[in-house]
């Protein structure tokens, strides 16, 4: 028994070090055999090709850096970075007709940013959006973004702040004051019972230097059935922000009836809570905003310190923030019919009987649904300087 | 191959054990000395021959009676012995004078009878002057032994800001009563025994009766006269003996040289082996938790040993899985460094040649050939070995193209990390495991790292010190235990000892000091 076990356990060790041998190392890829994508945008073309274009940091060291034996290649990483694009019959095909034209290992795994064309986006983006949803490279947390124009024309950009495009779209949306949407959230809103969605849209500021030419997001895109119908301003798309519960940074200032100058508040908390309500064939919405404000800016006569001159400002900001609601509100249900706003599934999850029975209708029912807004405003702070000093 | 190879391997040992049996066996045994002095010096000049330090001195007790003394030259004390042995002896002694007298009239405390030869044999190699005398089938070892030693120092490699500055020497008497002075009880046993057929090592055994297990102590006896070898010149020699898993790479037993470290574990109910002529003593049992533990992480406040012993526990996971996370992440999952990160990663990979690897590979075994050549050097080039390490590992390594700056990066901490861990059996421990781990993150990624930490985590389990877990008090979980794992405790809270049942409470609950609660207070 001893003797037997003797021998096997150095067979098995001999055995299984032979593995690592034998099998090799089927997934080892050195970092600098990677074409690293930090971008990709997705066009379509005149004769209905896709193009796929992908922007890839240069990591491989100037020749210049080379000769003089520099002691530090890490540099500074900036700068460099390159935009190739290839045709396909669909996302698939390209993807793979790139690593054609790419000399290093197409690597997905750090594209935190898809822009799809604008052409794209009216054609559908359920197509491409299989691709990436299956592929087990991209992230799911990358952004989402819908190009005024073409897709590769912002990739080319290269924004003089940050670090790539890539870099100065995610740090723009992220910081919300236009919509934040990665590719979980718009398969979620995909497969949501609204079946419709929204997408930041992104425009290219010309500046008269051309290479100083940035990106920024302006308005939103408003999908239907996967396919682009319209869009909204920037204005609408804080309003779209209210009602998604996702406002996250605002300064709304009013200028209060009776009174010169303006006042402006800045938002410290903003929730928003759907409540769904059907009475017989009456479908309503309320929408319950409650906003939480600090005033930073008073050049009126309101003595802040007093409280019935809060309750004058308050009225004020109720009415201020309605309005917004009420512009991206009636864009969406009366004019494009789309439940971006996710109403929906709000019914469903309070009334599963009557949304099954009605699931059908929806789109027939929507734009006939009442939304009420309940916004409460509280003024948090109002600071030490009572009325304005000067 | 491998097979053959070990069996061979076996046999050859079980041969040469048979042989060192065969040498072992004393001739002397259990041989009485003899009633005639003419006998027994020649006997002993017999075993003694050839060995020019052993002075065998011939006088008459009282001008009469024939007597020797035996001795080896700069073992005993000389002057001592002639003004206290000799002088006495052959002139003060009464007439008619019987060997009790010969006893008292030597002016020397520590005097025993001796009656074996093998008993003579060994009082004469500890140093202990014999005197034999003519007639008698008894003779006296006095204790006059004296011999050269080092100062007691504080020990290097264990050395502390605030806390104790002695550390043990070589001298087994010194260590005992170094032992013997922190712990004044009488329940602080000390057994003695020798071994190894050559070198006649003495070897204590200390423990505190009442508060070690009876069991342990039996054990550690048990295993230790066991041991039947030629010599023992280090604590090594018996740790490698006696401990329970010998092809483990962790040290299951813990050597130290600080008395109050010993003491400290003494007082816990674990058992010390004091070995003479080395000053690390063994404590049995030992935990992996005592290897990264240091002395003074209970001489600070308990806030400050307890953040040590995070950092320590975290350096002590980097120094393991450092260089494998690195290789792992960069060689296998890419997309989970952050983008900025691995931009700069790419750009100064972009001249290696070597897969990431063998760049590591590299880089730690240059690490470990720069350490090993500076620990063994003499100081004077250790600083050129240093110059030029610093030079290879770091600027020149990189500008040569051969290794990446966040490489230099990993190894470097890795390097300090090692060190952190303050018991070097257990730092190099981990420095070696590191290699294989590295390997298997090579081939196969995070799984293979994940592969590699299970391998050892369950070893680890399985590790048992004098029947004691390794990994206790964590696992198996004791909440009470763990006021000395997961953080320091202040002292007035480790109200229990963590080994064995016996003498559960190590002081009385409830002695958090605080101002008095007085009546006219405040």
């Amino acid at each position: 028994m001893e003797k037997t076990k003797r021998k096997t356990v150095p067979l098995l060790l001999a055995l299984s070090l032979c593995t690592f041998w034998l099998a090799g190392c089927w997934d080892q890829t050195e970092v600098n055999d990677l074409a690293i994508i930090t971008a990709a945008g997705l066009d379509l073309t005149e004769d209905h090709q896709l193009e796929l274009s992908i922007k890839i940091n240069v990591t491989s060291s100037s020749g210049a850096q080379q000769m003089g034996g520099s002691s530090d290649p890490s540099g500074g990483g900036g700068g460099q970075s390159i935009v190739r694009s290839v045709k396909g019959k669909n996302m698939a095909d390209a993807a793979s007709k790139l690593q054609q034209v790419m000399t290093r290992k197409v690597f997905w795994g750090q594209d935190e940013v898809f822009i799809f064309g604008e052409r794209l986006a009216k054609e559908g983006l359920s197509e491409p959006m299989n691709f990436l949803l299956r592929h087990p490279g991209p992230r799911e947390r990358a952004n989402l973004f819908v190009s005024k124009g073409s897709a590769k024309a912002v990739l080319e950009l290269d924004p003089p702040v940050e670090r790539s495009v890539a870099d100065a779209l995610r740090s723009m949306a992220k910081e919300r004051t236009g919509l934040n949407i990665t590719m979980k959230e718009l398969a979620q809103m995909m497969t949501g019972k609204a079946n419709a969605a929204v997408i930041p849209l992104v425009e290219i500021k010309h500046t008269q230097k051309p290479q100083d030419s940035f990106p920024f997001i302006h308005g939103t895109a408003i999908l239907k059935n996967g396919k682009m119908i319209g869009r909204m301003n920037a204005a609408a798309t804080r309003g779209i922000l209210w009602l998604r519960n996702e406002i996250n940074r605002a300064t709304v200032t009013v200028s209060p009836k009776n009174s010169e100058g303006t006042v402006s508040v800045q938002l410290l908390r903003g929730q928003t809570k759907l409540v769904p309500h059907i009475h017989g064939d009456d479908w309503a919405i309320t929408a319950q905003i409650d906003a939480q404000d600090d005033i930073i800016e008073n050049t009126t006569d309101l003595d802040l310190t007093n409280p019935q001159h809060i309750e004058v400002l308050k009225s004020e900001l109720q009415a201020d923030i309605n309005r917004r609601v009420r512009t991206a509100l009636t864009q969406a249900q009366k004019k494009m019919k789309a439940d971006i706003f996710q109403f929906a599934d709000a019914f469903y999850r309070q009334y599963p009987k009557e949304w099954n029975r009605n699931k059908g209708r929806w789109d027939e029912i929507y734009p006939k649904v009442e939304v009420r807004l309940q916004t409460n405003v509280k003024i948090g702070k109002s600071g030490l300087i009572g009325q304005n000093l000067f | 191959m491998i097979i053959t190879f070990l069996k061979h391997l076996f046999r050859s040992d079980q041969l040469r054990s048979e042989n060192a049996g065969a040498q072992r066996k004393k001739p002397h045994a259990q041989t009485e000395l003899s009633k005639n002095l003419g006998e027994n010096l020649q006997l002993f000049q017999a075993i003694y021959a050839d060995c020019s330090d052993v002075i065998f001195h011939d006088f008459f007790i009282g001008g009469k009676k024939r007597a020797v003394l035996i001795y080896i030259e700069g073992l005993a004390h000389v002057e001592e012995v002639d003004q206290h042995v000799l002088a006495p002896l052959q002139k003060d002694i009464p007439q008619g004078w019987t060997l009790t007298d010969v006893r008292r009239n030597i002016a020397v405390s520590s005097i025993k009878p001796v009656t074996t030869v093998d008993h003579v044999i060994e009082e004469v190699s500890a140093g202990n002057p014999v005197l034999l005398v003519d007639r008698e089938k008894q003779g006296f070892s006095i204790g006059l032994s004296k011999w050269e030693k080092r100062a007691i120092e504080e020990p290097s490699a264990e050395s502390v800001l605030r806390g104790p500055r002695e550390g043990f020497i070589e001298s087994l008497l010194t260590n005992t009563a170094m032992l013997r002075r922190k712990v004044g009880s009488p329940n602080l046993k000390i057994k003695a025994m020798n071994i190894g057929a050559y070198s006649r090592t003495k070897i204590a055994v200390v423990y505190i009766e009442g508060v070690a297990d009876p069991a342990l102590v039996k054990e550690v006896m048990d295993r230790l006269q066991r041991i039947e070898i030629d010599g023992i010149l280090e604590s090594s020699y018996i740790e490698e003996l006696i401990e329970d898993n010998p092809l483990s790479p962790f040290p299951q037993l813990l050597s130290t040289e600080r008395p109050d470290v010993a003491s400290a574990y003494l007082l816990e109910g674990h058992v010390t082996v004091l070995i003479d002529g080395t000053p690390s003593a063994l404590i049995a049992p030992a935990t992996f938790f005592s290897f990264v533990q240091s002395p003074e992480d209970y001489y600070e406040r308990y806030v400050v040993g307890t953040a040590i012993r995070w950092l320590r526990y975290l350096f002590f996971i980097i120094s393991l899985l450092g260089p494998s996370l690195y290789v792992a992440v960069i060689t296998f999952h890419q997309e989970m460094i952050p983008t900025p990160l691995l931009l700069t990663m790419a750009k100064s990979r972009e001249q290696v040649p070597f897969p990431a690897l063998v760049e590591a590979f590299l880089m730690e075994t240059m690490f470990e050939a720069l350490r090993e050549a500076g620990a063994r050097l003499p100081r004077q080039v250790g600083t050129t070995v240093s110059v030029v390490g610093a030079l290879v590992i770091g600027q020149t390594a990189i500008a040569a193209g051969i290794v990446s700056t966040p490489m230099v990066m990993v190894v470097s901490i890795t390097g300090i990390a090692s060190f952190m861990v303050p018991r070097f059996t257990m730092g190099i421990a981990v420095r070696l495991l590191r290699f294989p781990i590295m390997f298997l993150a090579g081939f196969l990624g995070l799984l293979g790292l994940i592969l590699g930490v299970i391998l050892i985590l369950n070893h680890l389990l399985n590790l048992r010190s004098f029947g004691v877990p390794y990994l206790s008090s964590l696992a198996p979980a004791k909440s009470r235990n763990l006021k000395d794992v997961l953080w320091r405790a202040p002292l007035w809270m480790m109200n229990t000892r963590s080994t064995g049942k016996r003498n559960f409470y190590r002081q009385t609950a409830g002695q958090r000091p605080g101002p008095a609660k007085s009546d006219e207070g405040g």
